[in-house]
């Protein structure tokens, strides 16, 4: 084929103008201006620049499977396998398999679980995986630039970037403000000099447990309890998920049930708060965290439990819930290297 | 004929490009940040911007729920939106980033364009932000925006978010900052530290965030500033006329004028500095004769109308200048 010719400046000037000129009349038209989606923050053409970092994600990052769906991401922490992964969104997968890079594994282990953190350890048979090369600190300034995994394709990672946006601290299980802390899921007769049950929360633990209506709360984790205070007081500092004994009369049978704790913002349905009608996407376990760090990428909840990478490719967290469409949360990188540390210690020998 | 008219166009558009704002940084001017290099320059104009931005950034917390303002003059004016002021002269509190609690009160709002204004009542010097007063914004740019997202959260602090403006239509900024609940009124800031927007609204998809710009404030600051209701609706609501309350009681003098026989304990008169005896002689320059004459007015105004009493108290003439309180 002929060289195309280059045309005549003057028209290619014509050209130019006259494709200004289109777009500034229907700019003032519309009265409106839009950046193509590409260039916007999460666009293909700006995280290109995170190249570098993409490509470290690309070989220290696991995608956790059930069947053909991803179900999360991990961190690779070494070169024979060992793999961390958030616990609540790949525990009840019946298949599970893990890629890392373009590898698929179908045999995977689960190991070991750390409820407080929310974390599992995963083993795949390798013998030369890239481990994530841990950064000095987590207390980088607010404003840095991190990336994490965004949706892959079956071979190939994504980047998402955002920054640090909020200060490193604990997240109390169901958050801080009124909703705070775990609950058993019932409701209490008032004004009753007996703790009565007058009715049992459709998704509280409680109902699970085959507590009722009418049954005689008497003692919870072998203490007697009187009034609403001392159930509080014995709940306080407990984690979601956790179980306490509780003993109830029911006519005139006595008996003792186990009751798994719920974060009382848990227990409600999605209607029950405006910002999480406005997040779409969060994850299930999104509170009651030892110590986070926070950013603004935009992840799902799918997408967590990946590495978190600084810009110089070292990972400084591990990406751990969606909270809403503004807050995630990460594992900042000294609670990650001393939790990966002790589970491994705690799995079984190979 | 038409290459004049070309050329004309040429350099009509060189002029409109040619003064890059002083203190703008370049990477706004890329398409996309293309090197490690110019994705270190919007974090470090970011990091430089941040302390300052954050210390201005204030919490509004209204009783029932919280937005977020931002303070624009040292001795105290705030920027929000309308929907988190929600009327004028009413008493809100506002909480500094270190949790410092200050008692304040909406000034005026553009109930169309959702912008409001706010002073901290209580006397002290304020850190405070720039604003953008020559919408100096193009779209493209990076933006960073600051908001108590969910509320106020001491050991959290507001929350930082950084994208780029995506959209601009019907007067309304758009950016990829994503907002939450608790963070209307809040600022988005350009890269040198300048307010160009407050926190509106959101839609389902994350990169619906929509700022009001700051041309909308500057447009309307002296309404604002006198603690004027501009516009009808829909983020605020006009206070229904009929509505307002005074609280005292009255009789009407043979010779003209009404004596003021009661008032009303923490009543918007007492306030205002109405005292039992006082012979109320003008509401709002209008004579007043007969106690039917006076409901009559005040069914004319609505809660937090401003009212003009001139009376007589001890014989001398006096005039008072208070709000109508809500009954």
């Amino acid at each position: 084929m002929a060289n195309p010719k280059p045309l005549p400046s003057i028209s290619v000037n014509a050209n130019c103008i006259k494709l200004l000129l289109s777009c500034c009349l229907a700019a003032s038209l519309h009265g409106q201006q839009s950046l193509e989606s590409a260039y916007r923050t999460t666009g293909p053409s700006v995280t290109a620049v995170f190249e570098a970092q993409r490509a470290v994600l690309q070989k220290s990052s696991a995608v956790i499977l059930d069947g053909r769906k991803e179900r999360a991401y991990g961190v690779v922490i070494s070169a024979d396998g060992y793999i961390l992964t958030k616990a609540s969104e790949i525990l009840d997968i019946k298949a599970i398999a893990v890629t890392v890079d373009a590898t698929k594994y179908t045999e995977v282990k689960v190991l070991e679980t750390d409820p407080a953190w929310d974390v599992v350890l995963l083993k795949v048979e390798a013998a030369d995986l890239t481990p994530v090369i841990y950064a000095p600190k987590s207390d980088v300034p607010q404003g840095t630039w991190l990336v994490a995994n965004g949706a892959s394709s079956r071979s190939n990672r994504r980047a998402l970037a955002g920054i640090v946006s909020a200060k490193i601290r604990e997240i109390p299980v169901g958050g801080t403000g009124p909703m705070a802390g775990v609950a058993l899921g019932i409701g209490l007769t008032e004004n009753s000099k007996k703790l009565e049950i007058e009715n049992v929360a459709e998704k509280g633990g409680a109902k699970e447990a085959g507590l009722e209506k009418g049954d005689i709360i008497l003692e919870i984790e072998g203490k007697k309890v009187t009034k609403k205070e001392d159930i509080a007081e014995i709940l306080k500092d407990r984690a979601s998920g956790t179980k306490v004994k509780v003993t109830i009369r029911r006519g005139k049978e006595e008996k003792t049930l186990e009751v798994r704790l719920m974060a009382r913002t848990e227990m409600m349905g999605p209607e029950s708060n405006r910002n999480d009608q406005m997040s779409g996407d969060f994850s299930k376990r999104r509170t009651g965290f030892p110590r986070v760090m926070q950013t603004d990428i935009l992840a799902n909840s799918a997408i967590v439990g990946g590495p978190l990478i600084d810009l110089d490719g070292h990972c400084v967290g591990m990406n751990i819930a969606r909270a809403n469409r503004a807050e995630s949360y990460a594992i900042p990188v000294e609670d990650l290297k001393s939790l990966a540390e002790r589970l491994i210690k705690k799995a079984p020998a190979k | 004929m038409i290459k004049i008219h070309l050329t004309c166009l040429f350099l009509a558009f060189l002029s409109a490009a040619a003064p890059a704002a002083e203190g703008r940084l370049y990477v706004n001017d890329l398409k996309a940040p293309e090197n490690r290099k110019d994705v270190e320059a919007i974090q470090s104009a970011l990091q430089k911007a941040l302390p300052q931005a954050r210390a201005a950034t204030v919490c509004i917390d209204l009783g029932e729920g919280s937005g977020t303002g931002v303070i624009v003059s040292a001795d105290g004016l705030v920027l929000t939106a309308a929907h988190v002021a929600q009327g004028v002269k009413k008493k809100v509190t506002v909480i500094l980033e270190d949790g410092t609690r200050l008692k304040a009160e909406t000034l005026g709002l553009v109930s169309d364009k959702d912008a409001a204004m706010i002073r901290i009542t209580e006397k002290g010097t304020y850190p405070f932000v720039a604003m953008d007063r020559e919408n100096s914004t193009v779209l493209g740019d990076w933006v960073f925006a600051l908001g108590h997202s969910g509320g106020f959260d001491k050991t959290r602090g507001s929350v930082v978010r950084l994208g780029r403006l995506v959209r601009i239509a019907d007067g309304t900024f758009q950016s990829d900052c994503i907002l939450i609940g608790g963070d209307s009124g809040g600022p988005l800031f350009d890269l040198s530290g300048k307010l160009v927007g407050i926190h509106s609204r959101v839609g389902q998809q994350l990169q619906m965030n929509m700022h009001v710009p700051m041309s909308v404030f500057l447009e309307n600051w002296d309404g604002l500033n006198k603690a004027e209701f501009i516009g009808d609706g829909p983020y605020a609501k006009k206070p229904e006329k009929g509505k307002g309350f005074l609280g005292f009681a009255s009789e009407a003098r043979p010779e003209g004028g009404l004596r003021v026989t009661k008032v009303g304990k923490k009543s918007p008169a007492e306030t205002g500095g109405v005292k039992e005896g006082d012979v109320l002689l003008k509401l709002n320059g209008t004579k007043l004769e007969t106690r039917d004459q006076l409901k009559d007015l005040l069914k004319e105004m609505a809660a937090g109308d401003e009212l003009k009493l001139e009376l007589e108290r001890d014989g001398k003439p006096q005039t008072l200048t208070f709000n109508l309180g809500e009954r």
